[in-house]
């Protein structure tokens, strides 16, 4: 290969394509050169939203909650709603005990009182003071209305590469 | 020394896996992590037999990983049976059925039956040899300082598995990367599961007892008959008796219930397509169990949800009858019947469709019936009962009633004190237990060899034209030749031609217990059943050329491990060993 032709064909290729010609590369020994290191491999970009999106997916694929909260049932008789209800009902409910684990906030039974600290107003997370609540927002108890939720363990599976926001796959039967 | 015993139930629909550390008394059943949904691995008490060959861009990349293996070729266990129901053509199921199929030869890519051109099929050996593996991975995960191969490791068979189906389960051990694994039968797990949870065993059975133990698995029915004796002070358990193979199980009675559910739909003009029969089918199983109860409702709702995103208004209503459900069950799979009751025998076709050989009556009280008879009219003192379609208090008692009408003296039944909480995972239980046992901690069942074993010999009566030759059978292995022992013939010369295979016809019995090794039965008759033939060839000399005729005399041999092994014995001490040859069963057929 000339000199020119040698200057000419770097010049361009380092230009638009920022390598060596392989010809050239190889006639000044080059070539032993370590390619450069592979970009690190890509780490699947998880957005908060993509953990919302599974449990969605999930309560769809195992009850078919997406499609019952969908669906128009103000014209089906009550107990054709009422068949349907029960089947999604249970396969919610074990779906939802194997991915999450529910407690009661507060153990206690509804109606009978339940002690506070008077002292300091209840962490407003945990506890909601309704009804003729104190300017100070502190109460020394009252009557448990609701026992509240709280998820205590979360399992569920790393989201690999599908595509969360697709809730349930479009199914086309082969005849 | 192992660290653990490991015992495994390959069943034909779900399998399990018990441990025991080899030093401590408590047997505790493995959790095998497998797919539940595509892209979660979760953890469940069984696997299920079930094995799916995905297509090539079925699953997102890295749904199907497992901890141990990120890019699996197939699918095994939850996640398989539930994309199987969606895609039938892919999915491998009851492959345990096809091991011992007379049909087929199980070690050639039959299964799935239906699958479309394209899909390349696998053998019921592989989809054994796949499942185990699954169980050995997932084992291997959770215990990197004990890996599975280090441990000693018992695998159960239904007692009516004859000596091929036996070797190929071994086979498919060995080829998984199993270490030796010991065969057991999986009544006799079932009996030892109960004697490891009820310690005062011995003050519950005594001398002279004869315990009946029906196991009704997803796909087969096993009977064995366990003799309790009493050998200078000490009490023996023996196996004396067990039943001939039979596909019918807790598979067939849910279809059965699903078959009516579905009837009852097509009534009312409602057609269900695949998708939701299968729906129905888990229905109609939940249902059986609940009517079958005691103090059962007098009918149980089915709801099939409507396909496609109208739920609600597609959602199909039916009610399933608990006296609809007795009848169906308890009349066509427990009649009452006479104790001379004869089960329907096959009509052969003249030429049998490829499938699985289930059997041609359902009653299992007439094949009850037939085994007590051919095991010498035997009236058993208690019953164990195993497997989930026993856990149905109704077809428990009808057994009962059954089985107290055939005789004066009533039967008492062997109860689990926790016996409604696991008869599904009882045999892996009871393997563990077995395991331990061998090695000197627990109580052992004595029992061997489960039929008589013999070798078709051509009778030398002058051939007539277009007939075989007519046959013979000598016995070469006798009834309960136990673990460990052997037997000779050396009355009996076979000339063997050296570079040439040699084939045996090979034959057994489970109705003939008293024959000796040696004995010659004159007519192969309907009390034989033939098994694949077994071979052996002698290696040619090295130069290829020199012809010689070795007389031999046969030797079987029944290994610690339970396996049956026929050599041929030379005069001068050199052994071959005889192979079966599943193919030639298979043409035979």
């Amino acid at each position: 290969m000339s000199r020119i032709s040698a200057a000419f064909s770097s010049f361009f290729s380092l230009l638009f394509s920022g390598v060596l010609p392989e010809s050239v590369a190889t006639q000044f020994g080059y070539m032993k050169m370590k390619p450069a290191a592979a970009p690190p491999p890509e780490t699947p970009k998880i957005k908060i939203t993509d953990g919302a999106l599974q449990m969605l997916q999930t309560l769809q694929r195992d009850a078919r909650l997406v499609d019952f909260l969908m669906e128009d049932i103000a014209g089906y008789a009550d107990d054709q709603v009422g068949a349907a209800v029960r089947s999604v009902h249970a396969d919610a409910k074990a779906s939802l005990a194997r991915h999450v684990t529910l407690a009661p906030v507060i153990d206690g039974v509804e109606g009978t009182n339940h002690k506070l600290d008077g002292g300091k107003a209840p962490d407003p997370n945990r506890i909601k003071l309704i009804g003729n609540v104190p300017a100070s927002g502190k109460a020394p108890g009252g009557t448990l209305r609701h026992r509240g939720w709280q998820a205590t363990s979360v399992n569920l599976p790393p989201i690999g590469k599908q595509d969360v926001s697709i809730i349930a796959p479009a199914e086309i039967e082969i005849e | 020394m192992s660290q653990y015993i490991i015992g495994i139930d390959l069943g034909t629909t779900n399998s399990a896996l018990a441990f025991a550390e080899a030093d401590s008394p408590e047997v505790t059943l493995f959790p095998i992590a497998q797919l539940a949904n595509a892209g979660e691995v979760a953890e469940f008490d069984l696997l299920a037999s079930s094995l799916y060959l995905p297509g090539e861009k079925e699953f997102v990349e890295g749904a199907l990983a497992l901890p141990w293996n990120p890019q699996p070729s197939s699918i095994v266990g939850r996640f398989a049976r539930i994309r199987g129901v969606e895609n039938a053509g892919r999915l491998v199921s009851s492959a345990k059925s096809w091991l011992s199929n007379q049909a087929s030869d199980p070690t050639q890519p039959l299964l799935p039956l239906s699958a479309p051109e394209g899909v390349a099929k696998i053998s019921p050996l592989e989809a054994s040899r796949q499942y185990l593996l699954h169980l050995r991975s997932a084992w291997d995960q959770a215990h990197a300082d004990a890996k599975l191969a280090q441990q000693t490791v018992l695998i159960t068979v239904p007692a009516s598995f004859d000596a091929a189906a036996r070797d190929l389960t071994q086979r498919a051990a060995k080829l998984a990367g199993y270490p030796e694994v010991t065969i057991m039968e999986e009544p006799q797990a079932a009996f030892y599961a109960w004697i490891e949870r009820n310690p005062d065993w011995r003050e519950r059975v005594k001398p002279g007892d004869l315990i009946l133990v029906v196991d009704i698995g997803g796909g087969t029915t096993d009977f064995t008959l366990i003799s309790v004796t009493d050998q200078g002070g000490e009490m023996q358990l023996e196996r004396i008796a067990v039943g001939d193979h039979l596909l019918l199980g807790g598979d067939n009675m849910d279809l059965a219930v699903a078959r009516f559910a579905e009837q009852q739909f097509a009534e009312k003009g409602t057609k269900l397509d695949a998708l939701q029969f299968h729906a129905l089918w888990q229905q109609g199983r939940a249902a059986k169990e609940v009517l079958l109860a005691e103090d059962a409702p007098a009918s149980q709702a089915l709801t099939i949800l409507g396909r496609g995103s109208g739920l609600v208004g597609g959602t199909i209503k039916g009610k399933i009858a608990r006296d609809d459900i007795r009848q169906l069950i308890l009349e066509g799979f427990f009649p009452i019947v006479p104790a001379d009751a004869v089960p329907q025998r096959n009509r052969r076709a003249a030429l049998l469709e490829v499938g699985l050989n289930y059997a041609a009556d359902a009653a299992v009280t007439k094949h009850l019936a037939q085994f007590l008879r051919n095991a010498g009219n035997a009236k058993p003192t208690h019953l164990l009962l195993n497997g989930g379609v026993l856990q149905s208090s109704a077809i428990e008692q009808r057994l009962f009633e059954v089985l107290n009408s055939w005789q004066k003296n009533g039967v008492v039944e062997l109860k689990n004190d926790t016996k409604r909480a696991d008869l599904m995972h009882a045999v892996a239980h009871g393997a563990a237990y077995y395991g331990k046992a061998r090695t000197g901690k627990g109580v052992r069942i004595r029992g061997g060899v489960p039929r008589t074993y013999y070798v078709g010999i051509e009778s030398s009566l002058p051939a007539v034209p277009g007939l075989a030759a007519p046959m013979k059978a000598l016995a070469v292995v006798p009834f309960g030749l136990e673990e460990g022992s052997k037997v000779e013939l050396p009355q009996r010369k076979f000339a063997l031609v050296v570079g040439e295979p040699a084939e045996f016809r090979f034959f057994s019995s489970v109705t003939r217990r008293s024959d000796a090794a040696g004995f010659m039965l004159d007519e192969i008759n309907d009390s034989l059943e033939e098994l694949a033939p077994m071979e052996v060839l002698l290696p040619p000399h090295a130069d290829g050329q020199r012809e010689e005729i070795v007389p031999v005399t046969l030797e079987s041999y029944v290994t610690e491990t339970g396996m049956l092994e026929l050599w041929c014995v030379a005069a001068d001490g050199r052994r071959w060993k005889l192979e079966f040859n599943v193919r030639e069963r298979a043409a035979a057929a």
